[in-house]
C-alpha cells in the first residue's frame, strides 16, 4: 500500500496531464500520430489478408505458386484500381484513399451475406466459418480505422477534403454487392483475398508517400 | 575347375554312407547343386535343386570343406540368398581356397546327398546386370547420336562399391535378329554413331568383374531414332518468378525437338480479357524464358501462360500455367551481410548482424515489404539454428559460444504470400575466447589472493589465538581476601589453611600470586555413604536427596540407566524449593542484615525455576554407553550465580548439594547430576552450557573402587571451608566442622580427620582441602609432609583441573585443549 499510493497518484497525474495536453481533436497531440494509425491499419489489413489466405488455401491447397483455374470475374474487378507500383505511386493521395475505402465498402455487405450463407449451408468446416466471421468484423474495423486516418490527414492538411463525394459511389456499391452475392464460395474467397492484399498494398504505398521517413 | 583330390574330399564322398544308414522306401531324392556364384569375389552363394522329398518334410543341409583343411563345416547362412541356397559372407569366403560342397537331404526315413561341387570363388564371379539404362538422341552439327547411360549393378554391401566393372553394350533394330555388340570399357555411358534415322533400336548392357563371367544382359530399352520429320514434344513451363514485385519471368523446359530446329513461343492472356499476347521479351532472362517488364506486369490479375514449340513438322503446346504475380514474388537474397563483434557493458561479446535488402527490391516505396530470417551454426555443427527476424535489417546475438567459428546466412521473403529467397552467401565469424580468459584471470587472481589472506589469518589465529581471546575477553579480576574468620576455624588446622592460601602447597607458578582467594570452601565427605550435610537443621533432606549406594557398580548402573538418572534429577530438582524457603528465612535472620542478599535470593529463586527446565533436558542425556571401567564425570550446573562449586566425589553418581550454612546467600545450589563418558559428550554439554548463563562445571574424577590401591575403602575426604567476607571483617568458615561431626557420629565416630592437603583452588575463591586417606587410620595429627606420592599426584592432577577453571587458557594446552576434563588423561596418575 505504501508504494501503491504514490504510484497511482503519479499515474492519475499523468492521465490528467495527457488530458490537458491531448485534448480531443488536437492536431499537436502526440498520443497517436498518423504514422501510428497507419501502422495499425496496415497491420490490421495484413491480418485480414493472412486470414483470407488461410481460408483460400483450405479450398485450394497451394501447389508451387500455381493457381488453379482462373476465378470468375470478381465483383470489384470493375473498379479501376492501380495494378502496379508506378500507377499506385502516381495516383493522387486522395484518390488512393478513396479507393481503399471504396474497396472496403464493397466487401462489407457481401461479407455479412457470405457469413449467413455459409452458416446455413455449412459447406465449409467450422474453423472456416469462424474465420469468415472474424474477417467480416475486421473489415468493418479496418474501414473505421482508415476513416479515422483519413479524417486525421484531412485535419492536418495532408490530403484535401475532396473526398466528400463518396456518397455517390455508395449507390454503385450496392449493385456491386448483388453481383458478389451471386459468386461461388471459392470465387468469393479468391476475390476477397486479392482485394485484401490490394488494400494492404495501397495502405503501405500511401503511408510511404505521406511519410517517406517512417520506416519506408 | 581346379580339382585337388584331398582327403577331405574323399571324406565328403563317404559322408552320405556314414549318415544315411537306414534306407527306407521313401527317403528323399538326391538334391542337385545347380550353381555357385559370387557377385563381387568377396562373397558367394550356392543354390541347389531339391530332389523328391519322399512325401515327408525334408531338411537340407549344406556341408563344405576347404582344400586346406580337413574339417567339415555346415552352411553359415541359409537365408540371405533365398530358399534352397547358402550364402557365404565375407568371413566365410576365401578367394584362394577351393571349396568342396555337398548338399544333404534328410527326412524321417533317411537321407540322400548330392554330388560334390568344387568351387573356386574367383572363377564363379558373375555380377548382376547393370541398372538404369537410359537412351537419348542428340543432334550435334546435324548428326544424330544415341547416348546410352547406365549405372553399375547394385550390391548388397554398399560399402564395397569400389569394384571396377567392364561393360558391353549391344543393340539392334527392333525387327532384326542380329545383335551388334560393342565393348564399352569401364565407362557407364556410350555414344552410338551411325544410326539409321527413323528406326527403332533395342539396347542392352552387361558387365563383368575382372576374370569372372559376364553378367546377364540388362533389361531392354527401346528408342525411336527420329527421322527428322516429327513435330516437337510438348514443352513444360517450369516456373514463374518475380524478384521485386514489379516484373516477372517465366521459364520452360523444351521437349525433344524432333531432330529439327524448333521455335518456342510464349503466349499469355490476362484474366477477364480475351486477347492473347505474345511474350514481350525472350532474351533478357536467357534461353527458354520470357521476361515481363513493368509495363506488362499487372498485379491482382491472373495470367494464363502457355508455350508452344513449333518445327517444320508441326507444333505442340504446353499445359497452361496460371500466375498471379502477387504470389510469385521471390526476392533475391539479402546483400552486404556484415557480422560485427561488440562488447556489452559487462564485457560480454555479442554479435551484431546487419544486412541490406536485395538491390532490386524497392522497399522504400512500401510496395514490397521484406521479412528476414537468419540461420547460423558452428562451423563443425550439423544443425542450423534459424531465427525469424521480422522486418528489421539488423540483429544482435548474445548467446554465442566463445572460441567457435560460426556460419551465418540470411534470406528474405515478402511479408504477404510469397517465397523465401535463396540463402545469402555464407558469412563466417570467429567468436574470440579472450574475453572470458581475461575474466578467468581476474577471478583466479582474486581467488588466490583471498585464499592467501585466509591462510595467513588462520595461521595467526592458531599462533596467537589465545592471546587474542584474552585480549578480546580479558579475565575478570577476582575479589581479594579481606580477612579470615578465625573463630570458625576452631577444629581445622588454620596454619595449614593459611599456608595453603599463601600458595605454599602449590607448585611455584607465577599464577599463585594472582590466585586471590576470597572464599575457601572446604567440604568434608567421609565416605561414599556420607554425603555432605548442608545444615544442622536439615540432615534428613540430605538423606533424602542422595541415594545410598555403596559401590561403584551401582554407581555405574545409575549412570547407565537413564531412568535412574532422571529419577535423581527429579530429586535434585525437588531440592531447591526446600532450600529456598529455608534460605530466605535464614537470610532474614542474618544479623548482617544484608538486604541485598535477600533480593539476590529471590532473584536466584526465579532462576532455579528456570533451571529446572534445563535439568529435565539434561536428565535425558544418553548415558547408557558408559564404559564399565571408565570413571564417570559429573557435571554440576549452578544456575544461581557466578559462584563456583567444587565437588569432590568418591561415589561417582552422587549429587551433592552444597549449602553454605552460615552464608545463606550462597546456599541455593540446585545441582543437577548427569553423566557423560567421553569428550564428545562433553562437547555436547558445552553447547548446553551456553544456554545457562552462569554455569560452572567442576569435575572431580576419582577412579572406581575396584581400581584404587590406596584409597579404598575410604577414598578421600574433602573439607569444604566457606570463607566469607563480612563487611570489613575477614572470616573463614570451615563448613566441615559441624557437618562432618554429625555425619561422623553416624558412621565412623572414631575417626577424626585432618585436612592437610589442599586439593584445589577453584575460581579464585574456593579452596578444596583433602585429608590424607592413609593417615586417617593411624594418626589424626599426621603431618602434610607425610603425604604419599600418589596423593601428591592426585592433588597435582586436581590442581591441574582447578587450574583449568581459573586460567583456562594455560590449562587448555596442558589438558589437550579441553575445558572439561577427560578422565582418561588423569588415569595414569592413579596407577
Amino acid at each position: 500500500p505504501r508504494r501503491g499510493r504514490p504510484c497511482s497518484r503519479a499515474s492519475a497525474g499523468l492521465a490528467l496531464l495527457w488530458l490537458l495536453v491531448c485534448a480531443p481533436g488536437d492536431a499537436g497531440c502526440r498520443l497517436l500520430t498518423v504514422a501510428d494509425l497507419f501502422d495499425r491499419v496496415i497491420r490490421h489489413s495484413g491480418r485480414i489478408h493472412s486470414l483470407s489466405t488461410a481460408l483460400y488455401e483450405k479450398r485450394f491447397p497451394p501447389r508451387d505458386n500455381e493457381l488453379g483455374k482462373p476465378a470468375r470475374k470478381c465483383h470489384t474487378s470493375g473498379m479501376l484500381t492501380p495494378n502496379g507500383k508506378e500507377y499506385a505511386q502516381k495516383i493522387p493521395r486522395e484518390e488512393l484513399t478513396h479507393l481503399i475505402l471504396k474497396l472496403l465498402q464493397a466487401w462489407k455487405e457481401p461479407l455479412s451475406h457470405f457469413n449467413q450463407h455459409i452458416e446455413h449451408h455449412q459447406e465449409l468446416p467450422d474453423d472456416s466459418l469462424s474465420k469468415a466471421k472474424q474477417i467480416s468484423n475486421m473489415v468493418h474495423e479496418l474501414k473505421t480505422g482508415v476513416e479515422k486516418v483519413t479524417e486525421k490527414m484531412q485535419s492536418m492538411g495532408i490530403i484535401s477534403n475532396s473526398l466528400n463525394g463518396m456518397a455517390s459511389s455508395e449507390a454503385t456499391g450496392l449493385s456491386i454487392s448483388n453481383e458478389a452475392n451471386m459468386m461461388s464460395d471459392s470465387d468469393f474467397i479468391h476475390c476477397f483475398r486479392r482485394d485484401s492484399n490490394k488494400v494492404q498494398s495501397y495502405l503501405k504505398i500511401l503511408k510511404c508517400r505521406i511519410m517517406p521517413e517512417n520506416s519506408c | 575347375y581346379s580339382i585337388q583330390p584331398m582327403d577331405s574330399f574323399f571324406l565328403l564322398l563317404v559322408l552320405p554312407l556314414y549318415f544315411c544308414t537306414s534306407l527306407g522306401q521313401s527317403y528323399p531324392g538326391r538334391p542337385k547343386i545347380i550353381r555357385c556364384r559370387s557377385l563381387e569375389k568377396e562373397t558367394f552363394s550356392c543354390w541347389w535343386k531339391p530332389g523328391s522329398d519322399g512325401g515327408l518334410p525334408t531338411n537340407y543341409t549344406l556341408l563344405y570343406s576347404k582344400d586346406s583343411e580337413e574339417k567339415i563345416y555346415e552352411c553359415p547362412d541359409y537365408r540371405t540368398s533365398g530358399p534352397n541356397s547358402c550364402y557365404f559372407d565375407k568371413n566365410h569366403t576365401n578367394p584362394w581356397t577351393t571349396y568342396n560342397i555337398t548338399v544333404m537331404a534328410r527326412n524321417e526315413i533317411g537321407c540322400n546327398s548330392s554330388d560334390p561341387q568344387y568351387v573356386d570363388v574367383t572363377s564363379i564371379v558373375q555380377p548382376d546386370a547393370p541398372m538404369n539404362l537410359s537412351l537419348e538422341t542428340k543432334t550435334s552439327a546435324s548428326i544424330m547420336h544415341l547416348w546410352a547411360k547406365w549405372s553399375p549393378p547394385p550390391l548388397a554391401d554398399v560399402s564395397s562399391n569400389s569394384h571396377v566393372y567392364h561393360y558391353e553394350l549391344r543393340l539392334k533394330p527392333e525387327e532384326k535378329e542380329e545383335w551388334e555388340t560393342i565393348p564399352v570399357g569401364v565407362q557407364t555411358r556410350y555414344k552410338v554413331n551411325r544410326l539409321q534415322a527413323g528406326v527403332k533400336y533395342v539396347v542392352q548392357v552387361r558387365c563383368m568383374l575382372d576374370l569372372g563371367e559376364w553378367s546377364e544382359w540388362s533389361s531392354k530399352r527401346r528408342i525411336q531414332i527420329p527421322d527428322g520429320k516429327s513435330p516437337p514434344e510438348k514443352p513444360t513451363i517450369i516456373k514463374c518468378r518475380s524478384p521485386e514485385k514489379e516484373t516477372f519471368t517465366c521459364w520452360w523446359k523444351p521437349g525433344s525437338d524432333g531432330g529439327l530446329s524448333t521455335n518456342y513461343t510464349l503466349l499469355y492472356s490476362k484474366e477477364g480479357e480475351e486477347q492473347v499476347y505474345e511474350c514481350p521479351d525472350y532474351r533478357n532472362a536467357g534461353p527458354n524464358s520470357c521476361y515481363f517488364d513493368k509495363k506488362h506486369t499487372s498485379f491482382w490479375t491472373i495470367y494464363n501462360i502457355t508455350v508452344r514449340a513449333t518445327n517444320e513438322m508441326g507444333s505442340n503446346i504446353s499445359d497452361p500455367h496460371y500466375v498471379d504475380v502477387t504470389y510469385i514474388v521471390q526476392p533475391d537474397p539479402p546483400v552486404n551481410v556484415t557480422l560485427e563483434l561488440k562488447k556489452s557493458i559487462n564485457r560480454k561479446p555479442y554479435l551484431v548482424l546487419t544486412w541490406f535488402p536485395p538491390p532490386l527490391a524497392d522497399v522504400r516505396s512500401g510496395w514490397l515489404t521484406l521479412e528476414y530470417e537468419l540461420r547460423l551454426k558452428p562451423e563443425e555443427g550439423e544443425e542450423w539454428e534459424t531465427i525469424f527476424v521480422g522486418q528489421q535489417t539488423q540483429y544482435k546475438m548474445f548467446s554465442l559460444n566463445p572460441g567457435k567459428k560460426y556460419i551465418v546466412q540470411i534470406h528474405c521473403k515478402p511479408d504477404h504470400h510469397g517465397s523465401w529467397s535463396e540463402w545469402s552467401s555464407e558469412e563466417y565469424i570467429q567468436i574470440p575466447t579472450d574475453f572470458r580468459v581475461k575474466d578467468m584471470v581476474v577471478w583466479i587472481v582474486v581467488g588466490v589472493l583471498s585464499s592467501l589472506i585466509c591462510l595467513i589469518m588462520s595461521w595467526t589465529m592458531v599462533l596467537k589465538g589465545y592471546r587474542m581471546i584474552a585480549f578480546i575477553l580479558p579475565p575478570v579480576p577476582g575479589p581479594k581476601i579481606k580477612g579470615i574468620d578465625t573463630h570458625l576455624l576452631e577444629t581445622g588446622k588454620s596454619e595449614e589453611l593459611l599456608s595453603a592460601l599463601g600458595c605454599h602447597g602449590f607448585p611455584p607458578t607465577s599464577d599463585c600470586e594472582e590466585l586471590l582467594i576470597e572464599y575457601l570452601e572446604v567440604e568434608d565427605s567421609e565416605d561414599q555413604q556420607l554425603m555432605p550435610s548442608h545444615d544442622n537443621g536439615h540432615p534428613s533432606k540430605n538423606a533424602k536427596i542422595i541415594p545410598k549406594e555403596t559401590d561403584s557398580d551401582s554407581g555405574r548402573g545409575s549412570c547407565d540407566s537413564p531412568s535412574l538418572l532422571s529419577e535423581k534429577c527429579r530429586e535434585s530438582r525437588a531440592l531447591p524449593s526446600t532450600l529456598q524457603t529455608q534460605n530466605v528465612r535464614d537470610v532474614q535472620e542474618d544479623k548482617g542484615g544484608k538486604r541485598s542478599w535477600e533480593t539476590q535470593c529471590i532473584a536466584s529463586e526465579q532462576k532455579i525455576v528456570l533451571f529446572n527446565d534445563e535439568s529435565t533436558k539434561l536428565s535425558t542425556w544418553p548415558t547408557a554407553q558408559l564404559p564399565d571401567n571408565q570413571p564417570p564425570m559429573f557435571a554440576y550446573h549452578n544456575p544461581v550465580d557466578a559462584h563456583k562449586i567444587t565437588l569432590s566425589t568418591t561415589n561417582v553418581h552422587v549429587a551433592r548439594v552444597l549449602v553454605g550454612n552460615e552464608e545463606k546467600h550462597q546456599s541455593q545450589y540446585p545441582i543437577i547430576e548427569t553423566c557423560h563418558d567421553d569428550m564428545e559428550k562433553q562437547r555436547g554439554m558445552e553447547n548446553l552450557y551456553s544456554k545457562t548463563d552462569q554455569t560452572t562445571v567442576q569435575v572431580k574424577q576419582n577412579r572406581p573402587n575396584d581400581k584404587p590401591p590406596f584409597l579404598n575403602p575410604k577414598l578421600m575426604d574433602y573439607v569444604e571451608v566457606h570463607k566469607v567476607r563480612q563487611d570489613a571483617e575477614p572470616a573463614v568458615l570451615l563448613k566441615h566442622k559441624e557437618n562432618s561431626r554429625k555425619t561422623e557420629k553416624y558412621t565412623v565416630p572414631g575417626t577424626s580427620k585432618e585436612y592437610t592437603k589442599v586439593s584445589t583452588v577453584v575460581d579464585h575463591n574456593i579452596l578444596v582441602l583433602m585429608p590424607d586417606s592413609r593417615i586417617q587410620h593411624t594418626s589424626v595429627s599426621q603431618e602434610p609432609a607425610m603425604e604419599t606420592s600418589q596423593n601428591l599426584q592426585q592433588s597435582q592432577a586436581e590442581k591441574n583441573m582447578s587450574y583449568c577453571l581459573t586460567l583456562p587458557s594455560k590449562c587448555k594446552r596442558e589438558n589437550n585443549g579441553s575445558e572439561y576434563m577427560d578422565p582418561s588423561s588423569f588415569m595414569p596418575s592413579f596407577k
